[in-house]
């Protein structure tokens, strides 16, 4: 099937290409990983949105953007991640077969007893496995990464304030983050975790307090044998129960009966009339208009960035004057909403292996079928500039044309005209689907193959 | 016995350029040489023997199997030597060697050794960093490596120094009485003359010619140059002998007073006798090489037919 001896020498050839582009891809990935900071992708973000054609360009794409695999899906999986693979591929197809036939040395090769097909088998091989390696580096790499720079694969990740608390407290970070009212019953440990997430102490009150009720769901939930958002939907269920609520009120560091006092006020809230809820809304919506004409902006950008309002005292005012709610409430108000982004934030860097793996199977497989093409050609032609002509253009326009897709609407429909198209990271990262697309680089590709090494079979050879 | 037979073989690549309808055998153990000028599709029809092309119509055959069909087995009996040498640059000279060992399935080096000590080669080199000859030298060794029966040789001592030509041309000669057989095309007549038993002579894609060598060195038909010391000697040769065509007259040079004359080997004795009346500056023999023989296909003036060719016999 194979030529061990072809094998081994078109390796020798070959392997400082492939370790010059494959040590370059993974140190791209490992960098890009390394610096994700969500904060500031975050404030990215923000800046982007306020430039209105940017925010019209980017679309939906910009909130998946913040999480580490949306964000490595929307730079490095559609740019770095297959640009410097598909030179690598365009490259080696070519070496591997049309120039050494256009030079001549494949002669030697072919008056041995070989037969044609296993040489240009052994070649395709070559190929695939310097893809499959090369991919297999990129994740491994990729996934150290993940776990020097984040811990994001094994042990807990402290975010920025739990280990600056937990140094002011003077106790372990595993404490500090297991019981969070060790910080909430500490003014100094508020002051410095407040300052290393870089907000207001009341927004990072609030925010501790929502991860506590979360955990307290959680602890509940996995008392009661059900799903978190089971839970956190019907709160009754704790109160039926008396070793949830326990195990809730205990995660808390309350007792059980002021717990559930606190629960009622939460199912109170749920309960509210939905017309009480609706004029609130309303008032809310007001305050927030006004907030947004004293801050010369959009209400619907304001809307996701309420922490300018916090920052303006005008803006603040006039909020309060326009909702006609309590500066108490509204400020309340506010600051659970920053909590609640806070917390969307600290589980932007929640990585999900499985969704990490998929990534590069889909750049691994639309690598594979772009090879196929390169190396079609490779064995169609016997002159290099032919083979390349063919076997680099249209892996090139390819891309071109999904970037032009993606730049403007109006140029959508050309990514019908790219295989690029197929491995979509946004399908993988926010839930898509990816594996139709991906069954039909697999097939493709082995058809270009297959084709490549029945062309090699059947056509002349100038040696 | 036919070991390699080529039936009227066709592969047109336009404009007039390719071979067209060529036919010739190389029998067991002979060494036959394979002319024409450049472009005459020698390596075109190499090209089809070693199996790399697919031939338009007719066919090639090596030990009776086709050469498309069958080309990898046809190739554990044949050692090639491609016309333009292109090895691989990323090897050595060693690693090159033993790489078509391998490919060639070959365990005992001994022969090899053999080989590359004759040829004295450096091997040990990059294959980018060795001359040309070097670079010759080494695919010629990897064209005799496994001691195949058959060979088929391009323009094999092309780029080797006379020193290297000269044992080339002697390897070759002891292969040949170790039976082989060997197809060799070349430009050098001197190489062709001291190995060739048969020769064929293309030209523009059509087989012209096909002889044996020998008929030709041991032809029958000789030239002599005679140079008159005067020109009433040069004048009454004419008169007497060119005129009444005694003998025939190829040409003749006024101012010189030379006259070219072609005879038989029976002739001699008469010509010498004619002579002896006239009084003569010199009188050589014109040596009749393969090569004036072969310069009339390479001059491309020339519309060589058939019979003008076969007159030689
Ligand atoms: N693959 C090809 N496609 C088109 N034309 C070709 C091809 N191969 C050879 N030719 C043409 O066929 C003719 C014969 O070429 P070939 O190489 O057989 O000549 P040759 O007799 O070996 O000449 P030389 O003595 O220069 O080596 C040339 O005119 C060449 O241009
Ligand atoms: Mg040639």
């Amino acid at each position: 099937m194979f030529s061990k001896t072809i094998f081994k020498q078109t390796l020798t050839q070959n392997w400082k290409l492939w370790a010059a582009f494959t040590g370059l891809t993974a140190i791209m990935s490992a960098v890009i990983i390394a610096v994700y900071d969500p904060k500031m992708i975050q404030r990215m973000m923000d800046m982007v949105k306020d430039m209105p054609g940017i925010a019209d360009m980017m679309g939906d794409r910009l909130n998946e953007t913040t999480s580490l695999l949306g964000m490595l899906g929307e730079s490095f999986y559609s740019m770095q991640g297959i640009l410097l693979p598909l030179i690598f591929v365009i490259m080696t197809a070519n070496t591997l077969v049309a120039s050494q036939v256009d030079r001549g040395s494949m002669a030697y090769i072919l008056s041995t007893p070989i037969q044609r097909t296993k040489v240009i088998r052994t070649q395709a091989l070559y190929l695939i496995t310097s893809i499959l390696c090369m991919f297999l580096a990129v994740t491994l790499v990729g996934l150290g990464t993940v776990q020097i720079a984040h811990n994001g694969l094994w042990g807990q990740a402290y975010t920025a304030d739990v280990k600056a608390a937990s140094d002011t407290l003077g106790v372990d970070k595993e404490a500090a983050a297991n019981d969070l009212t060790l910080i909430l019953n500490s003014p100094d440990a508020i002051k410095a975790g407040a300052r290393a997430r870089e907000i207001d102490e009341d927004v990072y009150t609030a925010y501790l307090n929502l991860k506590l009720s979360e955990k307290a769901y959680g602890a509940a939930a996995e008392v009661l044998g059900l799903d978190i958002h089971t839970v956190s939907a019907d709160p009754t269920l704790i109160k039926n129960d008396e070793a949830a609520l326990k195990a809730a009120a205990g995660v808390m560091g309350l007792e059980p009966m002021m717990y559930g006092a606190m629960l009622n006020q939460a199912i109170a809230q749920k309960d509210m009339a939905t017309e009480q809820a609706k004029a609130m809304q309303e008032k809310l919506m007001a305050g927030i208009t006004a907030a947004a004409a004293q801050l010369n902006m959009e209400p619907g950008d304001l809307a996701t960035s309420m922490g300018k309002i916090k920052g303006d005292s005008k803006a603040m005012h006039a909020m309060i004057s326009a909702s006609g709610l309590p500066e108490g409430m509204v400020a309340g108000i506010l600051n659970q909403q920053l909590a609640g982004d806070e917390i969307s934030l600290d589980n932007g860097i929640n990585f999900k292996l499985g969704n990490y793996l998929l990534l590069n199977l889909g750049a691994f497989l639309l690598i594979f079928a772009i090879a196929s093409i390169s190396f079609l050609f490779s064995c169609v032609f016997n002159l290099t500039k032919n083979s390349l002509a063919l076997g680099a253009g249209i892996p090139i326009a390819c891309l071109i044309f999904q970037i032009m897709a993606k730049a403007s609407g109006s140029l959508d429909n050309f990514k019908y005209l790219s295989l690029n198209t197929l491995f979509d990271p946004r399908a993988i990262t926010s839930g898509g689907t990816f594996w139709p697309q991906f069954t039909a680089l697999a097939l493709l590709g082995a058809a270009l193959y297959a084709l490549g090494v029945t062309v090699f079979k059947e056509k002349d050879l100038p040696l | 016995m036919s070991v390699i037979q080529v039936t009227h073989l066709t592969k047109d690549y336009g404009h007039n350029r390719g071979v067209f309808d060529v036919s010739f055998e190389v029998r067991k153990g002979e060494v036959f040489g394979f002319l024409g000028p450049n472009g005459a599709g020698k390596t075109t029809t190499i090209r089809h023997i070693m199996g790399f092309s697919r031939p338009q119509s007719g066919q090639t055959s090596v030990k009776g199997l086709s050469s498309w069909e069958r080309h990898y087995e046809i190739q554990k009996d044949v050692g090639y030597l491609p016309g333009e040498i292109a090895l691989p640059e990323h090897l050595t000279g060693t690693q090159f060697i033993k790489m078509m060992a391998e490919l060639r399935g070959m365990t005992d080096m001994s022969y090899t050794n053999q080989l590359i000590e004759r040829f004295a080669l450096e091997a040990s080199g990059g294959l980018k960093r060795m001359s040309l000859g070097m670079k010759r030298t080494l695919a010629v060794i990897t064209a005799f490596m496994h001691d195949p029966a058959i060979l088929v040789l391009d323009e094999p001592t092309s780029g080797l120094d006379p020193m290297m030509q000269d044992t080339f041309i002697q390897f070759i000669r002891e292969e040949k009485k170790r039976g082989k057989t060997i197809l060799l095309s070349s430009h050098i007549f001197s190489e062709v003359d001291a190995t060739c038993d048969r020769i064929s002579i293309l030209k523009e894609g059509r087989l012209v010619s096909t002889f044996v060598a020998d008929d030709l060195r041991h032809a029958e038909s000789k030239e002599f140059k005679i140079e008159f010391s005067t020109k009433e000697d040069f004048e009454r040769f004419r008169e007497q002998v060119e005129y009444p065509k005694r003998f025939h007259v190829v040409s003749v040079k006024r101012h010189g007073n030379q006259v070219k004359v072609a005879i038989n080997d029976q002739g001699i004795n008469e010509l010498i006798a004619v002579l002896s009346e006239y009084s003569l500056n010199f009188f050589t023999e014109i040596k009749f090489t393969l090569e004036d023989y072969f310069m009339k296909f390479y001059n491309r003036n020339t519309k060589v037919e058939g019979e003008t060719v076969n007159a030689v016999h």
